[in-house]
This record gives C-alpha cells, sequence and structure tokens, in this order.
C-alpha cells in the first residue's frame, strides 16, 4: 500500500497532505494545515478510512440535500488512528492509543444538545459535511472526547467501521429492537448489512433481508440473515412480495428499516409491517415520496426517521471487542492513499456491486 | 313503534336507523340479540353523527370496510340502562351511562398487549357488518359502558366518542406542558384534539385550516393562534414561515387531523428536528409528501387509530370541567325519519356545523 500523500516541507518538517474534493469527479491529494491543538484535543495520525455513500454523492454531485460544497473540502469521515499529541487538558488519552473517531462536533449550547440529542444539533460541525474538513488525511486535529481508544482486540479498520455500525445502532435503539421484535432490512448494501448486524447483536430473533441483487443477498446470508428475498423495483409487486415476506419471517414484521428510501421500499415496508409496528426510514432516496402512509397509520405503524447517531461508540467497540458483532467481512476492497489509489477507491465504492465497504490504509 | 306480544303484552318495537343503499337511510325494526349475563341493554339518548357515518352513507364503505348488507349506522352514544345481565354488578337500571363502541376479541396478541383498539376481529359499531346504535335500544358488553357523573350530560356522554379520538392521539403524541402544538383542521376532530391537547398540558397551540369561520371558532375555544391555509402545494413554505413566527419557537408536535398531502407536507416541513407528526385524519392514499427530509430530521410519524382506555379519563375532564364539548354541539336532531335525513345532510356539508347530535 502505498504511503503516498506524505512529505516534507522546507524545514524537514511533515507536511500534512488531505484528499481534496475540488470539482465535480475531482479529489486531488494536497497540503491540509492544521489547526492549532487546542487544550481538550487530539491530533491522530489517521490509519484507516472507510468510504462512505455520502462521500461519493459529494464527490459526483457536490452536494448532499442542502448542503453545498462552495469551496474545496476534505472528504471522509469514517476513521479510526492513532494519537499524535494531546492537549493540555486532556486526561484519558495518550500519543500511541490506537482510537476511532466520531466525526460530528455539536455545540452543546442548545435545547437539542442538551436534551442529548446532539446529533441534531443545528451548529454541528461534521466531518466532509460542507463547509468542514473531512478526515481523509495523514492527520487531523479533533475533540478529544470524541477519539475513542480501541480495545486491543479491536484493529484501526474495525474503529473506522464503527461509524457506519452506529447508523445500524442508532437505528436499533430508535426502532426499539429487542428479543421480542422481528425484523425486516430493506437493502443488503453497507447500511442495511451493518443495521442487520446490530439487529441481531440487540436480541432480533428473526431477520428477513430483501435486496434487488443476487449478490448482495448471498453476503447478507452468510453475514447471518435468517432468510433473503430477492425483490423488484416494480411497484406493481408490492402485494406479492409482502406475502413472501409474511412467509419468510413466520410471524408479523414488528420493525421494517428502510435502508434504501426508496417509494418502492417505503410502500413495501409500510404495507408488510404488523400492526402496532415501525418502520424505520435510515435511507434517503427520494426526496419526495409517495406511499400508502394513511392504511399504515391507520394500523398504527409510526414511522421513525434517523439522522446519524449519538452516543453509539462505546457499544460499537464493545460489540467490536466481544466478537457479537463481526464488521471485517464488509470491508471487500482496500487502497492506499496516493491519488491514484483515491481515484479508484472511489470508483469502486461508486460502483456499488459487489462493493460493500472500501477502505483506505494510510 | 308497539307491536304486540304472544302473552298480549304490548311492547316497544325497537326502531333503528339503518343504511341500505347509498345515501339511504331508513327507520325500521331492529330486533334485539338476547340479554347475555355481561351484557347490559341501553336506551339510547344522544348520538352525534361521525365523519365516517357520513362516508358510510355516501359511499356504502370506509377504507375496506365495505356495507354489503344493510346496517345500523352510528357509534358515539350515551344512554340509559334498561336492563343488565346476570353477572353485571358494576351497572344498574336507571344508570346514566356513555358507551364505548367496539368489542375486541381478548385473546390475540394485540387485545393482550394492550393495543386493542388494533384487533383484527374487532366488532364496531357501525362498521360494516356490525350494527351501529343509532337506535331505540342497544345490547352491549357491560364492562363497555361507563356510568356519568350526575354533572355529565347525555349528549356530553356522546361526545366521549370523539372526544376519545383526541385524548388517544394526544397521548401517542406525548403531549406535556413542554411541547407546542400545531394542529390542522378545526372540524370536530381538530378541535376536541386542541382541547385535549391543553388538557393535556401544552403551553401554545397553533390551529391552521382553509376556512376563517372554523378558525374563529377555534380562537374562540382558546387557540393561542390561528392561520389561515390554502390547499395550494405551492404556499408550503410561506405557510411554514408564518407558523414558526406565530409560534415563536419550534413546532414539537403537529397533528394532522385532515389527511392530504397538503397538510401532512406542512406538518412534516414546519415541525422541528426530533419532533413528531400525528397523522389522525384519513385522507387519500397513496400521499405524496416530503418524507425523507422529515425523516433526516428525526421527525416521527404516529399512526392513530381511533382510541384505547379513553372512556375514564375523558369523563374525569368532563365532570371536573377541564374540558367543555358542550360548545361543539352545534346541531340537534330529533330520531325520525326527516330528521335522520336532515341531520346527515347537515353533518356532511361541514361549515358552521361542527357536531350534529341526535336526541332520542
Amino acid at each position: 500500500m502505498g504511503k503516498g500523500g506524505k512529505s516534507e516541507g522546507s524545514n524537514g518538517q511533515e507536511q500534512n497532505m488531505a484528499a481534496w474534493l475540488v470539482a465535480v469527479n475531482t479529489l486531488k491529494i494536497q497540503p491540509f494545515n492544521l489547526p492549532t491543538l487546542g487544550p481538550y484535543d487530539a491530533r491522530v495520525r489517521m490509519k484507516a478510512v472507510g468510504i462512505c455513500g455520502s462521500d461519493v454523492h459529494y464527490l459526483k454531485t457536490l452536494r448532499c440535500a442542502d448542503f453545498v460544497v462552495k469551496e474545496p473540502m476534505v472528504i471522509g469521515h469514517e476513521c479510526a488512528g492513532v494519537i499524535e499529541e494531546v492537549g493540555s487538558e486532556v486526561k484519558d488519552l495518550v500519543p500511541g492509543d490506537r482510537v476511532a473517531l466520531e466525526p460530528g462536533i455539536s455545540c452543546w449550547k442548545c435545547t437539542q444538545c442538551k436534551e442529548g440529542r446532539y446529533n441534531l444539533c443545528p451548529d454541528m460541525k461534521f466531518f466532509a459535511t460542507p463547509p468542514v474538513h473531512g478526515s481523509l488525511a495523514n492527520q487531523v486535529v479533533h475533540p478529544a472526547d470524541l477519539c475513542f481508544k480501541l480495545p486491543d482486540n479491536v484493529s484501526l479498520e474495525e474503529g473506522a467501521m464503527c461509524e457506519p455500525l452506529s447508523v445500524g445502532v442508532h437505528a436499533c435503539r430508535r426502532a426499539n429492537i429487542g428479543p421480542e421484535t422481528n425484523v425486516l432490512v430493506m437493502g443488503a448494501g453497507p447500511i442495511g448489512l451493518v443495521t442487520m448486524l446490530a439487529a441481531r447483536a440487540f436480541g432480533a430473533p428473526r431477520i428477513v433481508i430483501v435486496d434487488v441483487e443476487d449478490s448482495r443477498l448471498s453476503v447478507a446470508k452468510k453475514l447471518g440473515a435468517d432468510e433473503i428475498i430477492k425483490v423488484t423495483t416494480n411497484i406493481q409487486d408490492v402485494a406479492g412480495e409482502v406475502e413472501l415476506i409474511h412467509k419468510a419471517m413466520g410471524g408479523g414484521v414488528d420493525v421494517s428499516f428502510d435502508c434504501a428510501g426508496f417509494n418502492k421500499t417505503m410502500t413495501t415496508a409500510l404495507t408488510a409491517t404488523r400492526a402496532g409496528g415501525k418502520v424505520c426510514l435510515v435511507g434517503m432516496g427520494h426526496h419526495e415520496m409517495t406511499v400508502p402512509l394513511t392504511p399504515a397509520a391507520a394500523r398504527e405503524v409510526d414511522v421513525v426517521g434517523i439522522f446519524r447517531y449519538k452516543n453509539t461508540w462505546p457499544l460499537c467497540l464493545e460489540f467490536l471487542r466481544s466478537g457479537k458483532i463481526d464488521v471485517k467481512p464488509l470491508i471487500t476492497h482496500r487502497y492506499g492513499f496516493s491519488q491514484k489509489e483515491v481515484e479508484e477507491a472511489f470508483e469502486t465504492s461508486a460502483g456499488g456491486g459487489n462493493a460493500i465497504k472500501v477502505m483506505f490504509n494510510l | 313503534m308497539e307491536h304486540t306480544q304472544e302473552d298480549g303484552a304490548v311492547e316497544e318495537t325497537n326502531m333503528a336507523a339503518w343504511l341500505s343503499g347509498i345515501k339511504k337511510l331508513q327507520i325500521r325494526p331492529y330486533h334485539l340479540p338476547p340479554l347475555g349475563p355481561n351484557d347490559v341493554k341501553v336506551q339510547i339518548k344522544a348520538l352525534g353523527i361521525c365523519g365516517s357515518d357520513v362516508h358510510h352513507f355516501k359511499n356504502m364503505r370506509v377504507a375496506n370496510f365495505i356495507v354489503k348488507k344493510p346496517m345500523v349506522i352510528g357509534h358515539e352514544c350515551a344512554g340509559i340502562i334498561k336492563d343488565v345481565g346476570s353477572s353485571v354488578k358494576s351497572l344498574a337500571v336507571g344508570d346514566r351511562v356513555a358507551l364505548e363502541p367496539g368489542i375486541s376479541c381478548n385473546t390475540c396478541n394485540l387485545c393482550k398487549n394492550g393495543t386493542y383498539n388494533l384487533c383484527p376481529k374487532m366488532k364496531f359499531f357501525g362498521s360494516p357488518p356490525t350494527n351501529g346504535s343509532l337506535a331505540n335500544q342497544v345490547v352491549h358488553p357491560a364492562n363497555l359502558v361507563y356510568k356519568l357523573p350526575d354533572n355529565v350530560s347525555l349528549e356530553e356522554g356522546a361526545m366521549c366518542e370523539p372526544l376519545s379520538v383526541a385524548v388517544h392521539a394526544c397521548r401517542r403524541a406525548d403531549v406535556t406542558p413542554d411541547t407546542k402544538v400545531l394542529i390542522f383542521g378545526a372540524g370536530p376532530i381538530g378541535l376536541l384534539t386542541m382541547l385535549a391537547a391543553r388538557t393535556f398540558g401544552s403551553p401554545k397551540i397553533i390551529v391552521a385550516d382553509v376556512d376563517d369561520s372554523r378558525l374563529s371558532f377555534a380562537k374562540h375555544l382558546g387557540a393561542d393562534a390561528i392561520i389561515q391555509v390554502s390547499t395550494n402545494i405551492q404556499d408550503i413554505d410561506e405557510e411554514v414561515a408564518k407558523i414558526h413566527k406565530l409560534m415563536g419557537d419550534g413546532v414539537d408536535i403537529s397533528f394532522d387531523c385532515v389527511g392530504f398531502n397538503k397538510t401532512m407536507s406542512t406538518a412534516l416541513t414546519a415541525t422541528r428536528s426530533g419532533g413528531k407528526v400525528c397523522l389522525v385524519g384519513l385522507g387519500p392514499s397513496p400521499m405524496t409528501i416530503p418524507l425523507v427530509p422529515a425523516a433526516a430530521r428525526e421527525v416521527d410519524v404516529i399512526g392513530i387509530f381511533r382510541y384505547r382506555n379513553t372512556w375514564p379519563i375523558c369523563i374525569e375532564l368532563l365532570r371536573t370541567g377541564k374540558i367543555d364539548v358542550k360548545p361543539l354541539i352545534t346541531h340537534r336532531y330529533k330520531f325520525t325519519q326527516e330528521d335522520v335525513e336532515k341531520a346527515f345532510e347537515t353533518s356532511a356539508q361541514g361549515g358552521d356545523a361542527i357536531k350534529v347530535m341526535f336526541n332520542l
């Protein structure tokens, strides 16, 4: 793996390099000057960074929902590394510690933060959500309280996987997954798969996963899905698919996770879920959806929304430490930190298919 | 109508309003089942018309419930006990009571888990094929019949049913002194939801509607602010800006008591991150709504189907005067063929008709 991207400045000091999004489909490894280390900060040398669907979306369109990339921005946010230096007030971390990073810095002053729903902070500064720089870099500076020490048996790549896994964990908490909830997962991509793994860790007794792609369904089965069902993108097929789902579940669907977020998947979820159950909308497909909400609401099927996560790193790390969750099979492709490899990595991730999680090793 | 029994005694024939075709209601005899040991026989004295009754009247169906044979209409009712089954201890002849319409099976998981309103075998007054209660008398399980305090009238007893929808919605949406509320629709359900939300402690309530006169009425009943909105989807951004200005702060909970694309889209856009939109109104399906941006702000959508365990609290709220439903009863009719037809016409027209009540 190339260690490219590191270069020395004229005074012999290391020049911090990062992958910058400079234009549509254009990533360039360029110098990235770090801010000074504050008393509560840590400087982390990045070792593992995963690519997220949102990173790909920014690369292709320079925007994601209402967030627009107006000037060059460092990409990447799913990361783990090694502490290089800590600020004067940092007590819990020392240089050499291996840590996973929670990307988002919330304000801690607003009502949302103070009530614990800091993921909804309107002033959130989140790696690679414009205008905040991301972490596909040699080093970053980050608040120490958002750097979580990895147990000895958890690798740096697994540390980087805590970020997508956190989405699955947060969704399972909001949907109240437990030993009595039979779960349906729509979509067997990285988010559907981490949601499935999280649901199992939360005790879900039966998990059925659906997708349009055979190969992704095989991965899901290998990772522990009780049943897999191939579905279509055709809205006409909803009734038939709901029947197949009910048969595969052997009982009612208590919670559905729509990890795709399209009319078809949401319609299927709303129809398949039992009265009094929940549909958790994790995926962000269409902005506006045409769905049979009324008949679902009239069966008291609630729709639970998901935005990133909160307070999930400790639990994710414990799941990984104990082996209750194994994310390693999701890492399907690895690249080094060089101009060429950065470009290839994003192409691979954007291609989907048998690429689940594409990981940089720095 | 009287008839002579075998032993020569003259008995009143029980009459009811039967729905036998589209817009076809006829008062005809209604033979009651025999009184079981756990049943009571109730002389119906007050009965309100619900939007669903009107919908059955106009369409002979509501959603998947189809009227396939003549059915007695009506379900919002109160009356006086005429007879009690042999095992009934809690009620006596002469008691004034309000009736909870739905008989659940009590054996399925949904019932046993306390969500009996979702029972798939529910037998509900006026929901085909179960006969309703716009009749002289009905027979009903005693455990679904609630004694009215002396200061609560029979009409108020009948209002417990729509009030129950509002109370159930406020519970499911978790209305508290911390939750600022926005209500779409100033019809009977929207107005009762407003009254219930106030009782549950909501510090600020805004009501939105297309109809000026209904909005004035909402203000009169205690809305902190009213806003006239359109049916035009283009107006959402402007309306949301106005709502936020009026609220002075975020909308914690929105109740869509209408159930259309426009109202639901506005609700999803106006509600703050982490808030809730409670869909009470049952409009057309499917809906086209900005669901993803709302879900991506963790705005949850809560569904409502009727109610559960609400009569005791409704009766108590009426007894203490914490809620006054009397102003909502705008029109009254008697139980005659002519009046039944007029009553349904009036209710169907909406406008200044909020709750149309039969006095039997």
